[in-house]
């Protein structure tokens, strides 16, 4: 059985809090419904949930899509934005969690990896560091989303050059984004294997490409 | 006694050193020593109406302290009285704080049903014992025989068979221990997920057949050998029939996508040679399903050509090789099939290129597999030569015997999905096509099959797997379970056809297999 894992790595800084994770929450949920109703996915998807704010958690470890549920999300009163540890954990778990190739065991696909923020990271230091690590994880994509005028995307743009922008982080345009997500999720079940890239479907009005 | 006289000892300056001197005085000793006998010589009464008086309390069960230095009875606290009124009126607001306690308690108990699937057999254990609730005397649930489920109080198992897909809010009633009418019943919201059944989810969209290199959804194909002529109809045998089909993958079904898929089959009647071909496009390269057919095409013809035109040598060069297995022999012999197979190998990938200039398109847009196998009976046993680049696998199976023969290695990256390809120029190189070259005299074989990844990956999963004779016996009675491969049997490739469409969970690739039997 080959596993498509997916990791989410989601901003819960104090900024987020309110509307803005509320929205998330609910673009999750629509995310994983419709996820669920691709028969490739429900058979292959995994999901990990990461968050970031002065702490980073592994909120849900990779888990198949058909016996999924999601977790709580809470958002603190206020506080830095931890991206560079979130990448951190998050080359451990890729490293302890996919599986690689070997005669007696059939390997993963390769990993999509969706990081989604409203600001920036404040260990932009260990933020530097760890991007040619994240690098070697050979995701088969990685997609981030500058979400709300107050993010920045040069850091981002330095990670992947997939970098896109919402102008708002209300749940319309989260919704948006995550059906985007899903719709790459399922596009990226399928396109690996002659290139590295993935073809990803056209982003949806709401989401700008950040070039 | 005079207070007139104590007055003045209780001047508010002097408090302290007046009272002294009060009471030392004789007159006030002998005064208050005489109070105090008759105090204690008298028998202890209760006052008879004070306001503080609790309850009912019987005063014979008062217990008094008599202390010397403070004058004063000093009644303990009462026991509660257990009497009915006093127990009704406690129990009430017992009963209420037990209520908010549960209310409160159930808020803060995480209940989380396990997923469900429609159509499979769905079971969950939910005991409030295990919840910490055991103050529950019922569980109740109302939304679950809405989706075929329901909830057994005798085994506390959540049942049934999910029928409908959804998120689903279940409510979950609590009554507790001594539930009677009036009291009140503790709800609490639970999620309940049921998944679709992914085999209703599959769509099968018919390719478009407007769409370049458009090629059909499904191919199945079978060469009938007949018996050798024999003298005069003596010593006439039979001889093996080859058989393919290549089916297109639920995944492309799904959206309608063409087969990348290919294979060629074909027994030259002057020769006697077989040739068999598998090939998969890469399902991420645009034009893979013309990139497989040009490959098997190409290597088919070129080597049937070559075959014909050399095929004393080469019959020659095996004879050597079979009475002689010496390394020269084999330098000899591989040689010459480095400058058949190889060099048909090598004309599939010009000839992929050619067409890829044509259309103005890049050479990885034609991305395929290709596993070849050229085979011929001798005297003394079968000669089978094969070729192999990607994924899939070559294997020559004999059931009686239990021989097994791998011819070469799947081509396979750290993640699933990430193999070589035809049409890498590093497999071009001289030495890799020269390494990819195979060889092997065998005595008779059950079957020589050559398959994509959309068949090995789910009848094999590993690589170590694919050299297990077990998984080949397991393969081969599945095969011939469903599909009549008995000697020119023309059936076989529709019946073929139809296995392919096997069911494997997360395996919905093309699936092409071509069999030498």
């Amino acid at each position: 059985m080959r596993r498509l894992p997916v990791y989410l790595l989601l901003d819960t800084s104090g900024s987020m809090r309110g509307e803005p994770i509320e929205s998330v929450k609910v673009g999750l949920e629509s995310m994983v419904a419709s996820l669920r109703q691709d028969p490739f996915a429900l058979e292959s998807v995994y999901i990990s949930i990461i968050t970031f704010d002065r702490d980073v958690k592994q909120l849900l470890p990779l888990t198949a899509l058909e016996h999924l549920q999601l977790p709580e999300i809470v958002t603190p009163e206020s506080g830095p934005t931890h991206l560079g540890a979130a990448l951190e954990m998050l080359c451990q778990k890729v490293d302890s969690e996919v599986k690689l190739s070997s005669a007696d065991e059939k390997g993963d696909w390769m990993p999509l990896l969706f990081i989604m923020t409203d600001g920036k990271p404040s260990d932009l230091q260990k933020y530097n560091q760890m991007i040619p690590q994240v690098r070697n994880r050979n995701f088969a994509g990685i997609i981030a989303c500058a979400a709300g005028v107050k993010a920045d995307t040069q850091p981002l743009l330095a990670l992947t050059n997939q970098v896109y922008s919402l102008d708002t982080t209300d749940s319309s345009t989260f919704r948006q984004f995550f059906k985007w997500v899903s719709a790459s999720v399922s596009v990226g079940n399928r396109s690996v294997g002659a290139s590295n890239d993935i073809a990803l479907p056209p982003p949806p009005p709401e989401i700008h490409t950040v070039i | 006694m005079n207070f007139n006289d104590i007055v003045p000892y209780l001047d508010p300056a002097d408090k302290e050193e007046s009272l002294k001197e009060f009471f030392g005085r004789e007159d006030i000793k002998s005064f208050l020593s005489e109070k105090w006998k008759e105090y204690t010589d008298t028998e202890v009464t209760l006052p008879k109406d004070t306001d503080e008086q609790p309850l009912s309390v019987q005063p014979e069960e008062i217990q008094t302290v008599t202390n010397p230095e403070t004058p004063v009875d000093m009644p303990f606290i009462p026991s509660i009285p257990d009497d009915e009124e006093t127990r009704a009126r406690y129990q009430s607001l017992f009963s209420e704080t037990r209520h908010e306690m549960f209310s409160r308690k159930l808020k803060g108990t995480h209940i989380q049903f396990q997923n469900g699937k429609v159509n499979q057999p769905y079971q969950m254990l939910l005991d409030v014992m295990d919840l910490g609730m055991p103050e529950v005397g019922r569980l109740e649930f109302i939304g679950l025989n809405e989706i075929g489920l329901n909830f057994n109080p005798e085994t506390c198992l959540v049942e049934g068979i999910p029928t409908t897909s959804g998120d689903f809010k279940i409510k979950l009633q609590c009554y507790l221990q001594d539930w009677k009418e009036g009291d009140p019943v503790f709800e609490k919201p639970v999620t309940l997920i049921i998944n679709p059944d992914p085999r209703a989810l599959w769509n099968s969209i018919p390719t478009p057949e407007d769409i370049p290199y458009y090629k059909p959804d499904s191919d199945c194909k079978y060469v009938k050998i007949g018996r050798t002529k024999g003298f005069l109809g003596m010593g006439a045998e039979n001889r093996k029939d080859m058989v393919a089909a290549s089916q297109r993958g639920r995944s492309h079904a799904h959206e309608g996508k063409p087969r990348d898929d290919d294979f060629s089959i074909i027994h030259n009647d002057n020769t006697e040679w077989y040739t068999a071909i598998v090939a998969d496009g890469a399902g991420s390269a645009e034009y893979s399903r013309k990139g497989s057919e040009i490959a098997c095409r190409t290597v088919s013809e070129v080597c049937d050509t070559h075959l014909t035109k050399y095929s004393k040598e080469i019959d020659e060069l095996i004879k050597d090789f079979d009475r002689d297995n010496s390394d020269s022999k084999r330098k000899k012999l591989g040689d010459a099939l480095y400058n058949i197979l190889g060099s048909a190998v090598f004309k599939a990938y010009k000839n992929i290129e050619q067409e890829a200039v044509g259309n103005d398109a890049q050479l990885k847009d034609y991305s395929t597999t290709l596993l070849v196998a050229l085979s011929k009976k001798y005297k003394f046993g079968w000669f089978v030569a094969t070729f192999w680049v990607g994924d899939g696998g070559i294997g020559i199976y004999n059931k009686e015997t239990g021989y097994l023969k791998i011819m070469g290695e799947p081509d396979g990256g750290d993640f699933a999905g990430q193999t070589r390809f035809l049409t890498m120029g590093e497999v071009m190189q001289p030495t890799e096509i020269y390494k990819r070259l195979r060889f092997e005299i065998v005595e008779d074989f059950t079957a020589l099959v050559l398959m994509t990844d959309g068949v090995t990956d789910p009848k094999f999963e590993t690589d170590s797997n694919l050299q297990k004779p077990e998984k080949w016996d397991a393969l081969w009675k599945d095969i011939t379970s469903k599909v009549e491969l008995t000697d020119d049997n023309e059936a076989s490739a529709q019946q073929l056809l139809k296995w392919l469409d096997f069911w494997s969970p997360g395996n919905h690739d093309d699936r092409t297999i071509a069999i030498i039997y």
